[in-house]
């Protein structure tokens, strides 16, 4: 009988803003436990809060695996390694830094009304199994989601500030709050046509993600099913399952079986080429698909495939390096789909114009779509790391796409 | 009880959650296991600032407030204070599941009950990674003040939720069901529906064609009318957004035109069902909200500390997705009255129009958007063609305007996964319906 042991150990300060002051202070800690026997192709698993008990967790793992779940999987033998990511503000300054940023906030940007969090976390996430493997990775980060009202609009909110980073500078962070105010309160408009379009890879990658999934590719439900192996979008596009705590800010570096990969990311689609679906040892091995490190299971359930933080491979500088032509920029894009025929579309609630890689201005009420394979095959332009907003450290990409108003 | 300290507000809200997951894969069992976690979400106020903490450690709360109460700062007056004034002094004890929880229904019946609704999934050739899942939720809360608070409810939910992959030659889609509610006896009613379910989205994948992008008239059905009227309105109803920006209160002042004359937009948690919430996260008594009456805006949704800014009454909507975060303005069950009309009268007018029969998802702010997944076009009055449709959208408020039907019969819906998402808090169970609602024009995509 194997065995493997997790304990994620998650500690947080949450400050609250209301009209542009903290009104209070939320701490947690939390310790969530999971203990996983393997015995002849089946799993038992077991999992707790609290203090870790490994007498009791143990025994109640064996007992579940009266239930037969079967799951065949190998584990990692004496892979060992420890990781922690991430310098961010002492507790006890978080306050006192927060209620400066939020004052300087008011001052320079005196017509938006300023709500809701930012918080600073530690999540410190172990694994060991009995082959000898033990793995630590504590990760430092910070988190604002920030909300900005344009006061007067009657809008629930206009844009936001929402980022997970792993060092904060006040003046950066005002810099790109600046520099979104101004472009805010700037006008700007756009005929209908098809642009450049630049977004964060969840714009458009979240909704359709699902097509990476183990179970749908398998049962060829999939847009890509069948297409491992082959190139399916531009050579520019490279797109990976970040667990890198050093850009999927408060991530830990290893999947919920123990595995990671590569500079502790997933390539899915490299150059273009499909290489890897999200799976799990068990779907792996079931469906025949590559291994990835992409496990995701809850603390007392059986793993399956899951999905961290989506990574776009830069491939140039700057947004000039993309294009210098008329952009459009999403800021808040709309909870967008995509039809089972690949159509994606999504409405947008705030967008900038983008001229010569510069902001310009705010565009009125948008909506873009394209074609899944086109987005990501010919009409892809590439991406560039922290290309409008530095503070926030995001990846934007772009594609031509259809603008509607 | 617990003894609280004077010159503080102070409550505590414990719950005691149990799950129960059980879920089949391609034939085998995949999951099984019963959850019980118990926590505790302590809030201290001094008048100018919130402390929170949530603990898994029940048993020293009283250690765990005290570390509060060292950072606040002591309020002789904090009884005065308005947000204080504002909490409900509620005793109740409302367990209203105790005689059918699923605490006590063995997993071995929930896993058989799973189990039958599995043929569905390998009922036609072109199905395959069938997925069924059996979900269920038993809480009992419990609620304490340092005014005198003292209440004790539950809480269910239990459901089945399946899903098959549909491939045939070219055309694929990737199928679902799901049903919520209270009562595991009622489970086992829903085969047929189920199955039909299933066979329209069958049918849905064969046939359906690509929408023709444009502005239309639109025909919900009381699921997407309750998604909208949550999207739509739920969400601007709730009055923390209101809170930071003073000249939001005359931007939306109660009496004013919201909507068609013929809308009205409820809100209550005592319905039973998924958003079922009797007293709220701060104690307070749930009761019957209009958000908007015969299309002018009656009410908004309020937190004790809302409530107090605004100057308007609470409303039981202070609520948190469980002891880890403090409450906050959320919806409970959120639905639009019935009006006059039958669904065929509401699509004989309808020259070229499209009807939205079911919906993967949406999301509300200033524009509105739903994600349809099995929709059909209408042709001079009558439903046509299955379409693919990515998004519905519109500006809530024009939207709201252009609603001109609305059929004789609500329907309640209630969901067993998934839920609200709302910043960190994600998911909130909440209920949701409506009639069917005919807008004159929404943008399809």
């Amino acid at each position: 009988m194997e065995k493997e042991k997790m304990i994620w150990r998650n500690s947080s300060v949450s400050l609250n803003v209301t009209a542009g002051k903290i009104d209070s202070y939320r701490k947690n800690e939390e310790t969530k436990n999971t203990v996983r026997v393997y015995d002849d192709g089946k799993i038992g698993v077991a999992g707790s809060l609290g203090e870790f008990d490994d007498g009791r967790l143990t025994e109640a793992a064996k007992n579940s695996l009266g239930y037969g779940i079967e799951y065949t999987c190998e584990l990692n033998a004496n892979r060992k390694r420890e990781e922690e990511i991430g310098d961010i503000i002492p507790e006890k300054e978080f306050m006192p830094r927060m209620h400066a940023l939020l004052d300087r906030f008011s001052t320079e940007c005196p017509k938006l009304a300023v709500s809701n969090k930012i918080n600073i976390s530690r999540l410190s996430s172990s694994y060991e199994n009995s082959l000898g493997a033990s793995l630590l990775s504590i990760s430092n980060s910070m988190e604002f989601t920030l909300l900005f009202q344009n006061k007067g609009s009657g809008n629930l909110f206009d844009y936001g500030y929402c980022c997970s980073v792993g060092k904060y500078d006040e003046d950066a962070v005002m810099k790109d709050c600046r520099l979104m105010y101004d472009a805010f309160y700037n006008p700007v408009d756009i005929e209908e046509g098809e642009y450049p379009v630049f977004m964060t890879a969840g714009d458009l990658l979240g909704t359709t993600v699902t097509q990476f999934y183990a179970n749908t590719y398998a049962s060829g439900a999939s847009l890509l099913s069948g297409k491992l192996g082959e190139r399916v979008f531009s050579e520019k596009f490279t797109f990976c399952d970040d667990r890198n705590p050093q850009t999927a800010h408060g991530s830990c570096f290893f999947d919920d079986e123990g595995e990671f990969a590569e500079g502790y990311r997933q390539v899915l689609v490299k150059d273009g080429v499909l290489k890897s679906i999200l799976t799990c040892k068990q779907l792996s091995r079931m469906f025949e698909l590559p291994f990835a490190a992409t496990a995701g299971a809850a603390y007392d359930g059986v793993p399956s495939f899951g999905f961290n933080s989506g990574y776009i491979k830069s491939t140039a500088n700057s947004v000039r390096e993309i294009t210098s032509d008329k952009a459009v920029l999403i800021v808040e894009a709309g909870g967008g789909d995509m039809t089972p025929d690949g159509h994606f579309a999504t409405p947008v609630q705030l967008a900038f114009l983008v001229e010569n890689g510069e902001i310009k201005g705010k565009l009125p009420d948008i909506g873009v779509s394209g074609e899944y394979f086109d987005l990501l095959g010919k009409d892809y332009l590439g991406a560039a790391d922290n290309a409008f907003f530095p503070s926030m450290d995001m990846t934007y990409m772009a594609c031509r796409m259809k603008v509607s108003r | 009880m617990i003894d609280f300290r004077k010159d503080f507000y102070a409550d505590v809200r414990i719950e005691d959650r149990f799950t129960t997951e059980v879920s089949f894969f391609n034939g085998s069992l995949k999951e099984s296991k019963e959850r019980r976690e118990v926590r505790a979400f302590l809030r201290v106020y001094d008048g100018k600032m919130w402390y929170y903490s949530s603990t898994t450690d029940t048993e020293h709360i009283r250690e765990a407030l005290d570390e509060l109460y060292s950072v606040a700062v002591p309020d002789a007056d904090i009884e005065k204070d308005p947000v204080v004034k504002r909490f409900e002094i509620n005793k109740d004890h409302l367990e209203s599941f105790k005689e059918n929880s699923v605490r006590n229904i063995p997993i071995s019946e929930k896993t058989e009950l799973i189990r039958a609704f599995l043929p569905i999934l390998s009922s036609d050739p072109c199905m395959s990674m069938p997925m069924g899942k059996y979900l269920d939720r038993n809480s009992l809360y419990k609620f304490y003040s340092s005014l005198g608070a003292d209440i004790c409810y539950d809480y269910q939910t239990c459901g089945i939720v399946l899903f098959c992959s549909m491939v045939e030659n070219e055309k694929k889609l990737s199928a679902m069901w799901q049903h919520g509610d209270t009562d595991f006896r009622n489970l086992r009613g829903l085969f047929a529906e189920a199955e039909d379910a299933f066979k329209e989205q069958a049918e849905f994948m064969r046939n359906s064609v690509p929408v023709e992008a444009g502005d239309y008239p639109v025909v919900l059905s009381p699921l997407a009318a309750g998604i909208f009227a949550h999207e739509s309105f739920g969400h601007k109803s709730e009055s923390d957004f209101m809170i930071s920006d003073e000249s939001m209160k005359d931007e939306w002042q109660i009496g004013k035109q919201a909507g068609a004359p013929i809308l009205t937009i409820s809100e209550w948690g005592e319905l039973p069902g998924t958003g079922y919430t009797p007293y709220d996260d701060e104690g307070t008594r749930a009761r019957k909200n209009y958000l908007i009456k015969d299309g002018i805006l009656a009410g908004r949704l309020h937190s004790a500390l809302t409530s107090a800014v605004l100057d308007e009454d609470v409303t039981g909507n202070a609520r948190a997705v469980d002891c880890t975060f403090e409450p906050i303005v959320r919806m409970t069950t959120t639905y639009i009255e019935a009006g006059r009309d039958s669904f065929e009268q509401l699509i004989a007018p309808i020259k070229k129009g499209y009807y939205i029969k079911t919906v993967m998802h949406g999301s509300g702010m200033s524009t509105f958007t739903i994600a349809p997944s099995v929709s059909y076009e209408i042709v001079d009055g009558k439903l046509g063609r299955p379409v693919q449709i990515s998004v519905i959208s519109g500006n809530v408020f024009e939207t709201l305007g252009l609603i001109d039907g609305l059929s004789d019969k609500v329907e309640m819906k209630s969901f067993v996964s998934g839920g609200c998402g709302k910043m960190e808090q994600y998911p909130l169970p909440v209920g949701f319906g409506g009639p069917y609602v005919r807008v004159s024009r929404m943008k399809v995509q």
